[in-house]
């Protein structure tokens, strides 16, 4: 509806907790620009959740000169209008819009519009917000719109006075057909989707087929983006003359920036599949199902909508907790999310997992890179759960907790809500990380490009001496490549954390990865890319090849072997390097004291559980 | 009897709801004392359980259907 009205792409779906926070967007009418704010949905003036209270509050100081429009679901008018009377008892101005009128007419009610405006003393729209009706016919009505205080009941009515007078309004207003069509349709499909085997086998397919989506679907075009890149990074150095300003193009940005634009295609299908689950109505369902498993741990049924958004992203997953009314079930479910691998890993895991398991080992019909793939996230998931029991144990509970939540009737996915959902996080992928890893790439690139004093210098003359003169070119020059960046401040940098993190199985290069991803995950695969390519001159390998050809400068053996690769994995699977998820947890629990919990933890269990992976396997 | 005891697809009728907050939040989502309720299905680990009365069809635990007091319909 907001969408509609605005023309804004923000995501809507099937289910409370969508929309949590007010937004705002301006509509044009008749060349006057108004604001639009869109608010969580509500049932009630009364709010349980703090959702509800941010719309109850606003609605209740609203001036005379704004206008509330109401927006509710023509097929379940009884309840939807509990809400509409309640605010035009406030004497608040009120439109009403009747969404879902296509339902109405496809089981063949009819609705008398003059009389329920009449009843209600208030301007009805009729529209269908999926296809854009009644948009118009709506920017008209506020247009003329002049506030006239109307009552819906003069003296105060207890609730169930108001569902009587409500009851009264409708059936002189709606006639014929079968109310219940839809709900009967919907409680056909909950019998199949709910059912006590198929119910949660299904649920498990569903999670199995977007995990080989991403592995495996996305596959190709990946590789053209790759070799896209290659070809680009070739041109550059063909056309530009050699020099500082094509190194920094060649090897500072394209080559963060390829790091980053490859795993565009994974995070479109990811999200893709997410939208749709939540704008059919099947997160309740999951919810419905999981309740009574994850009661034990302190977390609520709707605690799965979270942690289930948290696989693309768990910054709008801990926003959508605010459906969650019980404070302390709200509070574990904002601590554990970011431990369920999100989109942010899907780089860091594809590109490691890469290194030790070949593309084409199979596992009976599934592949084995996308099974590995499977288990990092259900390591995730299970290290959440073992978290959530841990917080139980030492939060303090406050008020009461149930599971009282609305099962939405079934809708097919609306597929201009999937691309806008698609466009928008693949742009905020883009270009909001993009920035930093730009940045980062070129910080880096100068990082290890430079070293202190005159060491690269001498390096230089090192091998320009007659000893070498005999030696073949290009391995000279590689030689000089390699010095040199064990030379430069980059190195320095890595080289001071070193100690610490060598126990666990990383050299000073993961070490400075690992600095630069606190800002972000995906980063890593940038600074590997940057890191990598100085000094590879022809730039025509990709950085897997790269990292393949990596040797322990002790052991001579390959760096990134199992047990380091693992340990690398499973230290980016647990570890709380995400910028943008701690600013969100501050500003949701309103404490500094809960993101710091969470980074020390979180960066705790990294620790320990890389130390005994890579110990274990080496 | 309560809300609880019944078995999937049977109705009743709602008496009275124990508790003032759980009936407020019933009340919200369209369940009103006085009007008929039915038990659709069980969830598979027994608990919780989902309800209709007239359009609203929404999810509740055991816990809570156990303060709902309800009167079976002689027509079940």
């Amino acid at each position: 509806m907001f969408n509609a009205l605005t023309g804004l792409t923000q995501k809507t779906g099937n289910f409370p907790g969508v929309t949590v926070d007010k937004k705002s967007g301006y509509t044009n009418i008749n060349n006057q620009q108004i604001e639009v704010v869109d608010l969580p949905g509500t049932y009630s003036l009364n709010p349980e959740a703090e959702d509800e209270r941010v719309a109850a509050n606003t609605i209740k100081n609203i001036n005379d000169d704004e206008l509330i429009i109401v927006v509710a679901d023509v097929t379940n008018l009884k309840r939807n209008l509990f809400l509409c009377t309640q605010i035009i008892d406030l004497g608040k101005p009120v439109v009403l819009v009747l969404n879902m009128m296509d339902l109405l007419q496809k089981s063949n009610q009819r609705i008398n519009l003059d009389k329920i405006s009449a009843l209600l003393q208030i301007p009805v729209v009729p529209v269908n917000a999926r296809i854009k009706k009644g948009i118009n016919e709506l920017k008209e009505i506020v247009s003329k719109y002049q506030f006239k205080k109307a009552s819906f009941s003069s003296n105060k009515l207890t609730p169930s006075e108001r569902y009587e007078k409500i009851t009264t309004v409708i059936s002189a207003c709606l006639q014929g057909g079968e109310a219940n069509r839809w709900i009967n349709r919907t409680k056909k499909i909950d019998n199949i989707l709910t059912h006590k085997i198929y119910g949660y086998l299904i649920f498990l397919s569903i999670l199995f087929v977007i995990f080989q989506a991403i592995f495996s679907w996305s596959a190709y075009p990946m590789e053209l983006i790759e070799e896209g890149f290659a070809m680009l990074g070739g041109l550059v150095e063909s056309w530009m003359p050699k020099g500082v300003l094509s190194d920094l193009i060649v090897n500072g940005i394209l080559a963060g920036l390829s790091g980053i634009v490859v795993f565009v295609p994974q995070i479109a299908l990811l999200f893709a599949f997410i939208t749709i689950l939540e704008d059919t109505g099947y997160m309740s369902r999951v919810s419905f199902l999981m309740d009574r498993l994850l009661r034990p741990f302190g977390l609520n049924g709707k605690s799965i909508i979270p942690l289930i958004s948290s696989i693309a992203c768990a910054v709008p997953a801990i926003m959508s907790t605010r459906s969650i009314n019980n404070l302390k079930e709200r509070l574990i479910t904002i601590m554990v999310a970011p431990l369920i691998s999100c989109s942010a890993r899907i780089p860091v895991y594809t590109l490691l997992i890469a290194l030790v398991i070949p593309a084409e080992q199979q596992v009976g019909i599934f592949n084995l890179q996308g099974i590995v793939m499977m288990g990092l996230y259900l390591i995730g998931f299970l290290a959440a759960l073992f978290a959530a029991l841990i917080f139980k144990w030492i939060l303090k509970s406050k008020g009461k907790t149930n599971f009282i939540m609305e099962m939405p009737i079934y809708r097919l996915p609306k597929w201009s809500n999937i691309g806008f959902s698609v466009y928008n996080k693949v742009k905020v992928f883009l270009f909001e990380a993009g920035k930093i890893i730009i940045a980062i790439s070129i910080v880096l690139w100068g990082l290890s490009s430079y070293g202190p004093g005159d060491t690269f210098e001498k390096i230089e003359e090192k091998y320009a001496s007659p000893a070498f003169e005999n030696e073949d070119e290009n391995e000279i020059n590689t030689l000089i490549a390699s010095e040199k960046l064990e030379a430069s401040y980059a190195a320095y940098l890595g080289k001071t954390i070193e100690p610490l993190i060598k126990p666990i199985g990383f050299d000073w290069k993961i070490g400075i990865s690992l600095v630069t991803s606190f800002a972000a995950r995906e980063v890593f695969v940038g600074t590997m890319a940057t890191l990598y390519s100085v000094g590879d001159e022809d730039n025509t390998t990709s950085i897997r090849e790269k990292m393949l050809q990596a040797k322990n400068p002790e052991t001579g053996d390959r760096l990134y072997n199992r047990a380091t690769t693992f340990s690398l994995l499973i230290f980016y699977a647990f570890a709380m390097q995400c910028m943008a998820t701690l600013a969100v947890v501050y500003r949701e629990t309103k404490s500094y004291k809960w993101p710091i919990i969470q980074v020390v933890y979180m960066g705790a269990l990294a620790y320990v559980s890389s130390w005994i992976v890579y110990t274990i396997f080496s | 009897m309560t809300l609880d005891e019944l078995k999937e697809n049977e109705s009743a009728q709602i008496v009275q709801i124990l508790d003032e907050q759980l009936e407020e939040s019933m009340l919200n989502m369209g369940f009103i004392v006085g009007e008929d309720v039915k038990l659709d299905r069980i969830a598979p680990l027994k608990d919780p359980i989902l309800i209709t009365s007239g359009l609203n069809y929404i999810s509740i635990r055991k816990e809570d259907a156990k303060k709902i007091l309800i009167e079976k319909n002689n027509a079940n």
